[in-house]
């Protein structure tokens, strides 16, 4: 019971959370429209022509758009991390939060900021070398993001990264500023433009991953995972409850004969069910919260995803545990007090 | 030699499988107060169906029961009864195996509004007249036969029962340890004054009762009882007297059982509703 508890909070929270944090990573860049490649179903998998950035620049009420380039690079000791191109001329260098050093001057090559959390986790500072799909990379300064996706990736000149990846004029995304950010109408007008410009699909930046299948895929495979484990749990638990059947039915047993009437035998094995899954959901919880803290610390998953189970999923499923903890206990205790209890004491 | 009527069963039938198996035919027998009773008879004839309807774990067929001369017609006047007035020792203990013997003797106290320190101090005392006062906090599974079976009649006496019935209660137990059961369950019937219906095979067994009922096929045979004489011996303690020391502390399972969280929800449970309801 413990461990369903405990693996249901613990798988769902990551699925939660790959959600959440990649969101999250998105809202921190201050862009309103997120341009992509449409059709395409992995998120760094689409490219897109920078040709087409002057041209959307032309449509009234764009305020800015600039492009990047994600992918996953193998660096040092064979970690792979989030690898992110921005171009000299781009607004996002000025809403990157700095904890240290600078960012890159416009004609700089070969030099990176840093994620906190990766310089933190891989033992790194500025003036340090950074190594990104074999090229060696001057760290110039670290970024102070909150999201965990962006405090572990590494931004590097868009040309470099291009190079590295051979797709030279090409970026993952666009991120467009709106002249009023507020104004859905305009959203809307600028996105329908920039969709008649070629085969693009704009959305919000805020809800970009709903509609996006990969992470629709991800977060569906782990929510499964999450409620296998949580059924597994409940089918142990109720076979073993019915295996107790005959255990209850001695019990039953004794207790009438102890002069106990059939309504209390009941009342008092339907309690037992309510605190045994009572004490199971506890320690459940405890052990999610522990498995959730453990995954986070888990190099490569904490790396994208802090695994947080939330109040309201703990509580959800700690009352799922003892619902159904109760009524596993109901059944069996049932299915034993209809057997009179002669029977119930000549059977043990 | 009977004093007053305790238990009476009058024209008891019962009848298994649609009236194919007959349990028990026309049976009367009326039992009266601080009286020990053998029931005797073939394997089949009948005994542990008797034992279960003077109880009311079993509804006879047909018939009447009086308890103190009225009739028990309502399960619940049975549940009532086994609470309060009827203690049962079984041949195979029936003890809960998750708790340990001083919480199974307490179980049997739960409801009768008997405060906490009350029943400690009763169970106390129930154990240490069976002679298992070091033996409270053992689970079942860490006592031998003889050892479980004491902890059963000290649930069974809890509650200064009028009637204590016992079906073949040392048909599990190698001589030695039968013959200490039968010793304590003799004293404690002598010292009460309460009433023993034993069913037993055993006729070195059943000589040690006044009364004799002899069973054939569901109906009573005959009764015999024994001579004043021969009885007025018999009241005398026994030597064979229960002690501590007569068991000696030995681990009967080399590995400690399963203790914690997952063990006395049960016992929880069953006070709360003791308790509520
Ligand atoms: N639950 C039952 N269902 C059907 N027949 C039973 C049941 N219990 C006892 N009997 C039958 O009733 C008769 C008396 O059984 P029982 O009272 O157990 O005898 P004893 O205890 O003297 O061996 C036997 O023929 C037995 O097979
Ligand atoms: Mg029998």
């Amino acid at each position: 019971m413990a461990f369903a508890v405990g693996s249901f909070i613990t798988l769902y929270g990551l699925s939660r959370s790959v959600h959440e944090n990649v969101e999250r990573s998105f809202d921190e860049h201050g862009t309103d429209l997120t341009v992509k490649r449409r059709g395409i179903a992995e998120p760094f998998g689409g490219t897109i022509p920078q040709e087409i950035i002057p041209e959307i620049k032309k449509i009234p009420g764009v305020e800015d758009v600039a492009g990047q380039l994600l992918t996953f690079a193998a660096t040092d000791n064979d970690d792979n991390v989030l690898a992110v191109g921005w171009s000299p001329d781009s607004f996002y260098w000025t809403g990157a939060p700095l904890k240290a050093g600078r960012i890159p001057k416009p004609d700089e090559t070969k030099v990176a900021l840093v994620g906190s959390e990766i310089a933190r986790t891989m033992g790194k500072t500025v003036g340090d070398d950074i190594t990104l799909l074999g090229e060696k990379f001057k760290i110039v300064g670290l970024t102070d993001y909150h999201s965990i996706i962006n405090r572990n990736q590494v931004i590097v000149k868009l040309e470099d990264l291009q190079e590295l990846t051979f797709r030279t004029g090409a970026v993952t995304f666009l991120s467009i500023k709106l002249e009023n950010p507020g104004d859905q109408a305009e959203a809307d007008r600028v996105s329908q433009a920039v969709e008649a410009l070629d085969k693009l699909t704009v959305s919000p930046s805020e809800g970009m991953l709903r509609n996006d299948s990969l992470f629709g895929l991800l977060t569906a495979v782990s929510s499964a995972m999450a409620w296998v484990a949580l059924f597994m749990g409940v089918l142990m638990v109720l076979n073993t409850l019915l295996m107790a059947v005959l255990e209850r039915t001695r019990e039953i047993g004794i207790l009438s004969a102890l002069g106990w009437s059939k309504e209390r035998i009941m009342l008092a094995l339907v309690i037992e069910g309510f605190i045994l899954s009572a004490v199971g959901s506890v320690v459940g919880i405890l052990l999610g919260v522990a498995g959730s803290k453990f995954l986070s610390s888990i190099p490569s998953i904490g790396r994208y995803v802090a695994v947080e189970p939330t109040i309201p999923l703990i509580a959800i499923t700690a009352i799922a545990a003892v619902v159904l903890g109760v009524l596993g206990s109901f059944y069996p205790a049932w299915v034993a007090t209809r057997a009179s209890p002669a029977e119930a004491l000549e059977r043990a | 030699m009977t004093s007053s009527h305790l238990l009476q069963l009058e024209h008891v039938n019962h009848t298994f499988d649609a009236g194919r198996i007959v349990a028990l035919r026309d049976v009367n027998l009326d039992f009266g107060e601080g009286e020990s009773v053998a029931i005797l008879g073939a394997s089949g004839s009948g005994k542990t169906t008797l034992i279960l309807v003077m109880c009311g774990i079993r509804t006879p067929t047909s018939g009447v029961l009086r308890w103190r001369g009225e009739p028990i017609s309502t399960l619940r006047q049975w549940t009532d009864l086994r609470r309060t007035e009827i203690g049962i020792v079984f041949q195979d203990f029936n003890l809960f195996s998750t708790l340990t013997a001083a919480e199974n003797v307490e179980v049997a106290m739960f409801g009768s509004g008997a405060s906490t320190a009350e029943r400690k101090r009763r169970v106390e005392e129930a154990l240490d007249t069976v002679g298992l006062a070091r033996r409270a906090t053992h689970l079942p599974q860490e006592l031998s036969g003889g050892e479980r079976q004491r902890v059963a009649i000290a649930r069974s006496i809890i509650n200064n029962p009028k009637l204590i019935l016992a079906d073949e209660p040392t048909g599990n137990l190698d001589s030695k340890n039968a013959a200490a059961i039968l010793d304590l369950m003799f004293d404690l019937q002598r010292a009460r004054g309460s009433t023993l219906i034993m069913v037993s095979h055993a006729p070195d067994q059943a000589r040690r009762c006044a009364r004799h009922v002899n069973m054939k096929d569901g109906q009573v045979v005959d009764q015999t009882f024994a001579p004043a004489r021969r009885m007025r011996r018999l009241r005398e303690p026994s030597r064979t007297r229960l002690s501590q020391s007569q068991a000696p502390a030995r681990a009967i399972h080399p590995h400690h059982p399963r203790r914690g969280v997952c063990r006395r929800q049960l016992h929880h449970a069953l006070r709360l509703v003791a308790q509520c309801a």
